[in-house]
């Protein structure tokens, strides 16, 4: 069998390198096959690169925003993502975290799973996700 | 390059928690081989009710739907590549093992069970991952 390649997946604005800025055993994402598989993400300010806290609504428009900037950086698109896991730090507030999200998948959106977690550094949300490479 | 499909498994109405609870979700995406299907709860199949119950009946529901919608691609749970069960009291593992098991082909998916906190008052939630 051919063995897939297996490349990582980097931001192009490097403020969004969250685990390069930060030393952390881990890649933004890692190209195999059809499919990038991007790590967790919480909410980052691509300006400066630091933790930006506030609200679902907030944390998750800014997570969704530098979501589509890696996948971009790497030749897809929020439109090819598969899948989403999605944690949050209540879910009393399920609601506002889905409201935001339909603004970024407006049609045909990805299969998704949220639960309720307990987070680092007071952070409200964190969103992983699969997505095919290509455009 | 791979397509992106929309899994719509129109026999199991129910089971869109887009159309039933405003979940901003697909049932399934058909991707490279795969199909990825959404968080699932215990939910009727034909009109979306919530059926509340233990994690036994929850999953024993839940796998019986999910079940149905790969057979809707002419699949069934053989083909499950990975599981991830999403329970709301670790407490409760061997009990989902039990049901679990009974499902399960054998060799059985990889699989994570996590602790976590569920909507609208469920005891567990699994979502899957099929080679299609």
């Amino acid at each position: 069998m051919d063995q897939l390649t297996r490349a990582v997946v980097e931001p192009k604005n490097p403020a969004l390198n969250a685990s390069r800025n930060l030393n952390l055993p881990h890649s933004p994402g890692i190209r195999a096959g059809d499919f990038i598989f991007i790590s967790g993400m919480v909410s980052v300010d691509p300006e400066t690169g630091e933790h930006s806290l506030g609200t679902v609504a907030s944390e998750t428009r800014q997570i969704l925003s530098n979501m589509a900037h890696l996948l971009e950086s790497a030749g897809s698109s929020l439109q090819r993502v598969v899948k989403v896991n999605v944690f949050i730090y209540d879910m009393l507030e399920l609601a506002n975290m889905n409201r935001v999200f339909a603004e970024f998948f407006p049609d045909e959106p990805p299969a998704r799973t949220v639960c309720g977690v307990q987070l680092s550094f007071g952070f409200k949300v964190e969103i992983e996700c699969i997505a095919l490479a290509g455009h | 390059m791979a397509a992106r499909e929309i899994f719509n498994p129109y026999r199991t109405p129910g089971l869109d928690m887009k159309q039933h609870y405003g979940m901003h979700q697909s049932m399934g995406v058909k991707a490279g081989g795969f199909i990825f299907f959404s968080g699932m709860y215990a939910l009727d199949p034909s009109t979306g009710e919530r059926l509340h119950g233990t994690v036994t009946s929850e999953t024993r529901i839940i796998l019986e739907n999910l079940q149905s919608m790969l057979a809707h691609a002419g699949l069934s749970l053989d083909r499950l590549v990975q599981i991830h069960a999403l329970i709301y009291d670790r407490i409760e593992y061997d009990v989902l093992n039990r049901i679990y098991r009974q499902f399960m082909p054998n060799p059985p998916p990889a699989r994570t069970v996590w602790s976590v906190q569920l909507d609208a008052g469920f005891k567990i939630q699994i979502d899957a991952v099929a080679a299609a």
